[in-house]
């Protein structure tokens, strides 16, 4: 039962861990930025619907997506995933508090439904990727389940979810409790590593379906630091994009997104208007 | 709705993926995974080729593929069969188990 618990909660905590903050930015960005709360829902919606239907696809014709199928279909998803992220943080630094001067520019109205709509993409992505396994899990649950057993995983897959809620709850709290600056700093980094992570997977796909190489394959092997076999060290590794044994191309790719990721962000530093140029006109 | 064209030409690039997946005449290894008994545990492989695990979920509950060191993820529902294509290894033992069920771990030994 434990098992149950822990592994519907540790499915839904990346996606919720990705809404959650989202729905911290929005909510606490000031009276405009509250504009984006219906795209967040409408993707979340449209994820449920999409993890089950992803889901019920797999069950439904695992032999068309048999073999390496899914795996291109999962690393299209986190990559995906990986730049929508990146890019929701370029337009939060962008745009963060000033929403309500932008809007003042028909320009960024524009800019402002695109960024929405990024919001739903990325929610939508989100929760369908990581959903469309649970789905698959509690539908293997309750197929093996009869009895009272059924009852105690039902329990169990249901405190799953909740332990996942307290983590989007924990995060909204972090955005009322602390400064605006601090909360989007911090919030930051979290969903810069998960995107680094989410790239790394995508990129290890591709070295397992020998696409990209490999280069050389371990650089080192850190596992008796932190073994990303454990479930610590899984959570970590999901988190950060930490891997025990790295692959050369792996470490070239984390840096590069790195530094691509400090590069990409320095224009997104919001810009002070000067004082003699706010009238034109004049 | 995506329209049945739509569906049918997806239906078959898929189609096509799978077969060509499938054409390479790679070392087949079978492996059974059955609500958390993974058979067999010990899968010894020739070291240095590309080879293919065919994984079939006899059990009543899904199931996935996993491998840290092999960058393999794969989930199987229940009575589902799949395979993954591993690229050449070098010799040594490569850690595999079942991430829905704790107890499952297994070992695939290069030579």
């Amino acid at each position: 039962m434990g098992q149950v618990l822990f592994i519907v909660w540790r499915e839904s905590v990346e996606a919720l861990l990705v809404v959650g903050i989202l729905h911290a930015w929005l909510k606490n960005g000031g009276a405009d930025a509250r504009r984006g709360l219906p795209y967040l829902w409408g993707g979340v919606s449209v994820g449920v619907l999409g993890a089950i239907g992803l889901g019920a696809a797999l069950l439904g014709f695992s032999e068309l997506l048999s073999g390496d199928a899914q795996d291109y279909f999962q690393i299209v998803m986190v990559i995906l995933a990986a730049i929508l992220i990146v890019q929701m943080v370029f337009w939060m630094r962008k745009h963060g508090r000033t929403l309500k001067r932008d809007m003042e520019t028909s320009l960024s109205e524009n800019l402002q439904k695109a960024s929405w709509w990024g919001v739903f993409a990325l929610a939508a992505l989100a929760i369908a990727r990581e959903g469309s396994e649970t789905v698959i899990f509690l539908y293997g649950l309750g197929l093996a389940q009869q009895g009272e057993t059924a009852g105690a995983m039902i329990l169990a897959a249901v405190l799953g979810f909740a332990l996942a809620f307290l983590t989007f709850y924990l995060l909204q709290l972090g955005g009322k409790i602390f400064s605006w600056r601090r909360f989007f700093q911090v919030t930051e980094i979290i969903l810069l590593f998960l995107a680094a992570g989410l790239l790394l997977t995508g990129i290890e796909r591709l070295m397992s379906l020998d696409i990209i190489p490999t280069l050389i394959d371990p650089v080192w092997d850190s596992s008796r630091l932190l073994d990303d076999t454990t479930t610590f060290g899984n959570l970590v590794s999901t988190l950060t994009g930490y891997r025990a044994q790295p692959a050369l191309m792996s470490l070239l790719v984390y840096a590069a997104y790195w530094v691509a990721v400090q590069l990409f962000l320095r224009r997104a530093r919001p810009k002070a208007i000067p004082a003699n140029r706010a009238n034109p006109a004049k | 709705m995506v329209s049945a064209k739509a569906r049918g030409l997806f239906g078959i690039c898929l189609f096509f993926a799978a077969a060509v997946s499938m054409a390479a005449d790679l070392p087949t290894f079978k492996l059974e995974m059955k609500d958390g008994v993974l058979n067999p545990a010990r899968i010894e492989v020739p070291a240095g080729k590309k080879i293919k695990i065919e994984i079939i979920n006899a059990g009543k509950s899904a199931a996935e593929f996993e491998s840290v060191q092999l960058r393999k993820e794969k989930v199987l529902a229940p009575g589902a069969e799949s395979f993954v294509v591993i690229a050449p290894l070098s010799p040594g033992e490569y850690k595999f188990f079942d991430d829905f069920h704790a107890t499952a771990q297994g070992v695939i030994v290069a030579k």
